[in-house]
């Protein structure tokens, strides 16, 4: 007897969900998310899956698929061991991330302060911090080298006339990487000061009235009210900047391959080669997609990690 | 209704399968013409459409319209058959090929960098040409070129444009420095580039004696490994297994530009785009740099000199550097033999003593030199002494190496150099590097 309730506890549930299963009311609606799910699978899921499995073995491109040699580890042990140009990339990549995120999160919170005050012509000057994003990076990158350059840029003509040493810029392996993250800083901060700006005014006013009936000043009223009001903001800011800066190319491609595209980009010397830029011309140039999709698995696992690290330290504050 | 739901399902998954689908292709028809011909009635088929896309880098508006124009007219000639024409940039090319090749979409006719043809070789991309083309080539074109579209024993297509690297030099400025001849060995270029140098009071370099092309592979060592062949030195191993360029005449090069990168001569921030700005005096280029000189010196063209590649310590004479572009067919292509055929009359003077016509439009739109010998006889007299000097430069021209990693080679020397120029290494530090680095691609790749 007891045996046969054993049995009917376990199955009973089981039938249940079958027959909810199959009930025409759920195929239907499996049938109307099928779309969808098809094209999860195929564009999201189907790629991430290949790019693995592409990663454990050599492979040209060109070949046929099914002829790449399996080769293991290999590639990820060559990238984290062996690959300079690839530490190099990782150690840039880190810098323009760390630089990047922290300039656009003061600047952008900055911005958005001075554009919440009473300001002349706030919606001109809204649109003007606005405008760079609006902007192609591509297009930006090759304005910028032009403006940067050492002989004829108008930076250093700029330079010049104010009796200033002129500078090599992304001539030099020194500056360059420091050049290229002020473009990508230009380009994005007045994005984040638009998402913060949105953070500002869905404070309530409530608040800062009771601070100030309380006798708080300015500074006061900065730390304890707008900004654990502005953490859900920042922790958007803070994941959604570090993972785009983490897969920066666009602006390293565009400021350092040459107006005609005929350099490998990256550098002087490495100086600004970041990853994705590496894992391009290991696919492209030198015909290395395997070893290029291990970079690829490599930088999801640290942009994983790092979105993790922050989700939970801002989440917990929050 | 269960029954019902399934055959619905069933239905919808089919529909979807057949939508994602290849295109259904509607059946050639073969049309046939009908010719009178002395109350005869003679039945002769009109050959079945073909339709070839070929793809270049030739995207300027300068060289698209005359190359369109040979299409034009091979289309003129051979109705059946439809061109379409293809054009990415040069850094493009390579991405284009491969990806194409990648999602079976490939052009039928490529014409690419004959660095690319070992991989292209193992991926079974290129198709074999057939033995007349192979014979053509054999008798009509100099032994680099044939070299240089060879590999593992086979020839794999047209060699069309040719490239060597000499000393370009701006005549007034050496004039001005008291030089009536350019350098012919590197104590005379290393003398001459530091005295038409110009420093400012910040010690900045605003002309360059001697112009570097940092940040190009190419751009890196093709000048270097013409000056290392100038010094005695090698490159690699004839078998294309070992890097030799880590010998006592390649830190000897290498040296040589870290004497006038020391002593202000050059200077890497002074790209060799400024050449036609004269900011810099003397640099090492390849002929296809001809129309850009002569649009940007316009009247001062004239000024523009070339001379062989300055003569090393421990060498005996000059020597360059040569590289082929090439015509290939994609052995994935529907229309193999008509593609061929196509090549073939590109590469084929249409009579005696004139060019064919890529002859014709390398030389004339392009300024480039073309492979084939009757061309290059034949349109002798459109040389201007710029391009005679790059022409005459063939007979001490060395193909570059087409081995299996080569452009990763090329890549890691460029890099390599780059650092010695920027001091983060040692120049003997940089070339064994280098050196250790090109081995192991060469194992791998082998």
């Amino acid at each position: 007897m007891s045996d046969k309730l054993a049995v009917s506890e376990v199955t009973l549930p089981s039938v249940r969900s079958r027959r909810r299963l199959l009930h025409p009311r759920t195929l239907w609606a499996y049938l109307f998310v099928s779309p969808a799910i098809v094209a999860l699978l195929l564009f999201t899921i189907g790629p991430i899956l290949f790019t693995l499995w592409v990663s454990v073995h050599n492979w040209n491109l060109i070949e046929p698929i099914s002829q790449m040699p399996f080769v293991g580890l290999e590639n990820y042990r060559y990238l984290l061991t062996k690959d300079a140009i690839f530490q190099r990339a990782l150690r840039n990549t880190f810098v323009f991330a760390v630089c990047g995120v922290g300039a656009n999160t003061v600047l952008g919170l900055l911005g958005a302060l001075l554009l919440n005050t009473r300001l002349r012509a706030r919606v001109f000057w809204r649109t003007l911090f606005f405008l760079p994003i609006v902007t192609a990076p591509l297009a930006l990158g090759m304005m910028w080298a032009v403006l940067l350059n050492k002989n004829y840029g108008l930076i250093n003509n700029l330079l010049g006339l104010g009796g200033l040493p002129t500078q090599p810029f992304l001539s030099s392996p020194k500056q360059a990487l420091a050049c290229i993250i002020g473009v990508a800083v230009y380009q994005y901060v007045g994005y984040y000061i638009i998402i913060y700006l949105a953070g500002l005014q869905g404070i309530p006013q409530e608040y800062y009235d009771a601070a100030a009936v309380d006798g708080a000043s300015s500074w006061q009223s900065f730390r304890h009210v707008t900004l654990p009001l502005l953490r859900p903001v920042l922790l958007f800011i803070a994941v959604t900047n570090t993972i785009g800066a983490l897969q920066v190319f666009d602006i390293v491609f565009a400021a350092t391959t040459g107006l005609a595209g005929e350099t490998s980009g990256g550098g002087p010397a490495n100086s600004t080669m970041v990853v994705a830029l590496h894992m391009y011309n290991t696919a492209f140039k030198f015909f290395r997609m395997g070893r290029a999709t291990a970079m690829a698995v490599i930088l999801f696992v640290i942009i994983f990690v790092i979105t993790l690290i922050q989700l939970r330290l801002l989440r917990e504050r929050t | 209704m269960r029954k019902q739901t399934l055959l619905v399902l069933l239905e919808l998954v089919a529909m979807l399968l057949a939508a994602c689908g290849p295109a259904a292709t509607p059946e050639v028809v073969e049309v046939t013409k009908i010719v009178e011909k002395e109350k005869e009635v003679v039945v002769t088929p009109t050959p079945a459409p073909v339709k070839l896309v070929v793809l270049t880098h030739w995207g300027e508006e300068s060289v698209l319209k005359p190359m369109q124009a040979r299409f034009d007219e091979y289309m003129k000639l051979h109705p059946n058959v439809t061109i379409e024409y293809q054009t990415v940039t040069f850094d493009q090319l390579l991405i284009k090929i491969t990806t194409a090749r990648a999602a079976g979409i490939s052009p039928d006719v490529y014409h690419f960098y004959n660095l690319w043809m070992p991989e292209f070789v193992k991926g079974g991309m290129l198709a074999v040409p057939p033995e007349e083309v192979v014979a053509d080539i054999r008798a009509n074109y100099g032994a680099g070129s044939i070299q240089a579209v060879t590999y593992a024993g086979q020839i794999w297509g047209y060699p069309t444009e040719v490239n060597t690297y000499q000393l370009i030099y701006n005549k007034k400025i050496l004039e001005e420095a008291g030089y009536d001849k350019p350098p012919e060995t590197w104590d005379e270029l290393k003398e001459m580039a530091c005295k038409i140098s110009q420093v400012d009071a910040s010690g900045t370099v605003t002309r360059a004696g001697f112009l570097v092309i940092p940040g190009w592979d190419s751009g890196v060592v093709h000048p270097f490994l013409s000056l290392l062949w100038s010094n005695g030195g090698e490159y690699l191993d004839a078998e294309g297994t070992k890097a030799l360029f880590d010998s006592s005449e390649g830190l000897e090069t290498l040296q040589l530009y870290m004497d006038m990168l020391e002593d202000k001569c050059t200077d890497p921030a002074i790209s060799w785009g400024d050449f036609p700005n004269s900011k810099g005096g003397m640099v090492i280029m390849a002929n296809w740099w001809r129309a850009t000189l002569k649009d940007t010196f316009q009247d001062g063209y004239e000024n523009v000199g070339v001379a062989p590649i300055p003569v090393g310590p421990s060498g005996k004479s000059t020597a360059t550097l040569q590289y082929n572009w090439l015509f290939g067919v994609d052995n994935g292509s529907k229309y193999r033999d008509e593609a061929w055929k196509l090549v073939e009359w590109l590469n084929t003077p249409a009579k005696a003593g004139e060019a064919s016509p890529i002859g014709d439009f390398l030389t004339s739109a392009l300024g480039a030199i073309p492979s084939r010998l009757s061309d290059q006889k034949a349109l002798a007299d459109r040389y201007d002494a710029f391009l005679q000097a790059f022409v005459d430069s063939a007979a001490v021209a060395r193909p570059e190496p087409v081995v299996p990693g080569g452009q990763e080679v090329k890549t890691t020397l460029q890099t390599k150099i780059e650092s010695a120029w920027y001091g983060q290494k040692s120049p003997g530090q940089a070339l064994a590097d280098a050196a250790e680095e090109s081995n192991r691609i060469l194992e791998e790749k082998r």
